[in-house]
């Protein structure tokens, strides 16, 4: 009895299980993953586990081939996209002593986790969080997507050269969905002869059908002739259905978000009808023109046969910056992490493209791509149709006829 | 909005019915305040999604029927199995109602991650996400749509009403035509009387489970014709308005649950969007407005049928 528990209790309270190498042997280090693989998020959280797979296998590759004796190894645990849950995992890896975390997802759990973060030195990779509120200095949070400030214009500029002049945003009520909500009407608002209506949705429901007809009542009473929808996978896929059998809802344009790009439910015959009825268009964070990120598609779809969704790559390459950090660091510790992330971000070009950050931690350049579900052959797919570039949009395919 | 508060009102009084009245039918005859009833909800949808996702896969279009009988095999099996495993040795130690609840919260959960398993389970084998899935479209239906000449009209708008009409003509027919419904009935009205009276009365409990949790999974697979986004938590986002309607029922009337379904749907459908839009409130306040009505109901028209109480009907005499 004795010797199997004596075995049990030294190996789960050796140095190894920690996340800190043993001296003298194949060194192994432990990155831990806060991830949406249930929750509003999950529709991408389960294919972001994937990429998490794709990714270590790839770093691990690439430190042996420049002869490091070093193994990345993940510690996965779900945060059901809630904050609370976010904040334990967080919470959990400490307690591991893990000291680079990539994840939570959204704004509201990046917010949630600072505090705790921060005070135990705790380097914080999110590869989705765009909150413009949480571009916060010298702080161990770091995002290798750019801040909604920047993707707000975007969507300005998109809607109006498209020919909204009078829109109601319908927006999550949380950190992420406020937040780019108050910029795109501040930039949109700088245009000529436009309106802008702002209207909040309580997310977090399984369902949005009040909140769908007191939108449509919105629309009509303020004679909208768009709506900017600001929202995760699952709720924007409850809205657009519910929105798709509403008259007034369907005879007006629709702009949307990053967040529900990639979701498959948007890729429903009653949404994909809606899409082209109503010429749905959105923007996302895009770096044009890279071949490394169709390279990246390319392993993701042959090794697990999914496409990638929004901030996969994204998410990619902050497992590189992490594992790459690690060794640059020369020690597992978060500070040291912290210095050798900012070095080694400089230099790093991935399927994101340049993952250089700003004095935020934030990722410094970021170019955004504009969205559309188009019918083919196989049903609808999500596509790629033009990009925003400054003041104007050019589009590379015409989605709609 | 009135057209669109008008079918809102329409497909939810439906969807609550077809919750609610199996659910206190199942209360007289067992005794438990289950909150399992939001499992079958999302079991029913999701014996859908699965059977979705295989036989377009395999045979390239699917069928409502056989997702109804599926889905209320399945739950029914659930339903049982729970019966046997915890409430029935509960019941034998003689434990008192609240101890039956809260065995029934701690199945709850449990039987919501087991599903979390499953569609992981699947979602990996299958190489698909099935945590999150798109609104489904029953190839029969369209085929009955286009036949009837209502080319268009959402799917929503004929499974919710033939499913619930179904669901309530199988309840009455069970009730009121078979030996086993009148045996289901007495065992309601009271369960030692029906024992001395030669009526099995643990057939009838784990017939009773099968039957109303069955019934109970039509309105997931309703809900796949509904919502854009079909996850694990359907089950769970339903249950508050369920149980305000059954206590509104007092737990014992089937008619005054039924009326209870529709004051339930036509407040959170038709009271939000005025709130809304004349007051400007956030439409966040339905679950406020819901448990007004129920406060509203326990003070105004006490139910005496609630907790093991006797049958509504028996109290109206004894009031006066």
């Amino acid at each position: 009895m004795g010797l199997p528990l004596g075995y049990v209790f030294s190996t789960t309270t050796s140095p190894q299980s920690t996340g800190a190498p043993q001296a003298g042997q194949a060194r192994e280090y432990q990155i831990g993953f806060t991830l949406p693989l249930s929750g509003e998020l999950s529709s991408i959280g389960k294919i972001w586990e994937k990429v998490v797979y794709l990714a270590l296998d790839d770093l691990n590759n690439e430190v042996k081939a420049y002869g490091f004796n070093v193994t990345f190894k993940p510690v996965i645990l779900d945060d059901g996209t809630q904050d609370d849950k976010a904040l334990a995992n967080v919470q959990s890896f400490a307690q591991m002593g893990i000291k680079v975390v990539i994840g939570p997802a959204a704004s509201s759990q990046v917010k949630a986790v600072k505090s705790f973060a921060d005070a135990n030195h705790i380097v914080i990779i999110s590869p989705s969080s765009t909150a413009p509120t949480l571009a916060i200095p010298n702080d161990f949070i770091f995002r290798t997507v750019g801040s909604d400030a920047k993707q707000a214009k975007a969507l300005a500029t998109l809607a109006y050269t498209q020919g909204a002049r009078t829109v109601v945003v319908f927006h999550r009520n949380d950190e992420y969905g406020n937040a780019f909500a108050d910029f795109f009407t501040r930039y949109f608002s700088q245009f000529n002869n436009t309106k802008v209506y702002d209207l909040p949705y309580q997310a977090g429901l399984s369902d949005y059908t009040s909140e769908v007809n007191a939108l449509a009542s919105k629309v009509q009473s303020t004679g909208a002739d768009s709506v900017v929808l600001i929202a995760f996978d699952t709720d924007a896929a409850n809205i657009l259905a519910h929105a798709a059998g509403n008259s007034v809802l369907s005879s007006v344009r629709w702009f949307l978000s990053e967040g529900p790009h990639g979701a498959q439910e948007l890729l429903s015959p009653t949404i994909g009808q809606f899409a082209q009825k109503t010429r749905l268009l959105g923007t996302r964070p895009l770096f044009v023109h890279n071949p490394l990120y169709d390279e990246f598609a390319k392993k993701l779809k042959e090794k697990y046969g999914v496409e990638p969704t929004v901030f996969c790559d994204t998410l990619y390459d902050a497992v590189q910056l992490a594992g790459w950090a690690i060794l640059r660091a020369g020690k597992y510790d978060g500070d040291a992490i912290r210095a050798a992330l900012v070095e080694v971000a400089k230099h790093y070009y991935g399927p994101s493209g340049w993952t250089m950050f700003d004095e935020n931690g934030d990722k410094a350049f970021q170019d955004y791509g504009v969205w559309a579900i188009v019918k083919t052959d196989q049903g609808y797919q999500f596509m790629d149709v033009g990009m925003v570039q400054g003041d104007s949009v050019i589009f590379t395919t015409t989605p709609y006829r | 909005m009135i057209t669109q508060d008008l079918i809102s009102f329409f497909l939810f009084s439906l969807l609550y019915l077809t919750v609610t009245i199996p659910l206190v039918l199942a209360y007289r005859v067992t005794k438990v305040i289950n909150f399992t009833v939001a499992n079958y909800i999302t079991y029913g949808a999701y014996t859908a999604v699965l059977l979705d996702y295989y036989m377009r896969s395999s045979f390239g279009h699917n069928s409502l029927l056989l997702t109804v009988l599926s889905s209320f095999a399945v739950t029914g099996l659930i339903a049982v199995l729970s019966n046997l495993a915890v409430f029935k040795p509960l019941a034998e130690m003689r434990v008192k109602g609240d101890v039956l609840m809260i065995a029934s919260m701690g199945l709850w959960i449990v039987l919501k991650y087991v599903l979390y398993i499953v569609s992981d389970i699947a979602s990996s084998a299958w190489r698909t996400n099935l945590v999150s899935y798109s609104q489904i479209h029953y190839d029969d239906i369209s085929l009955l749509t286009v036949r009837a000449g209502l080319v268009g009209v959402q799917q929503s708008l004929v499974v919710f009403p033939l499913l619930a009409v179904a669901s309530m003509f199988i309840l009455y027919l069970v009730l009121s035509e078979t030996r086993v419904g009148r045996a289901v009935l007495a065992v309601a009205d009271n369960s030692v009387l029906a024992s001395l009276s030669g009526i099995a009365v643990g057939r009838v409990v784990n017939l009773t489970w099968f039957l109303t949790a069955g019934l109970t999974s039509l309105a997931g697979v309703m809900w796949t014709t509904y919502s854009g986004a079909i996850t694990p938590e359907v089950g769970d986002s339903l249950i508050l308005q369920v149980f305000t309607i059954a206590f509104i029922g007092g737990l014992s009337s089937l008619t005054r649950t039924a009326a209870g379904a529709l004051l339930i749907s036509g407040v959170e459908n038709f009271g939000t969007d005025l709130l809304s839009t004349y007051l400007g409130l956030p439409t966040s306040i339905k679950p406020m407005l819901t448990f007004t009505v129920l406060l509203a109901t326990l003070i105004v028209s006490p139910p005496l049928g609630v907790a093991g109480g006797v049958p509504y009907r028996f109290t109206r005499g004894a009031r006066r």
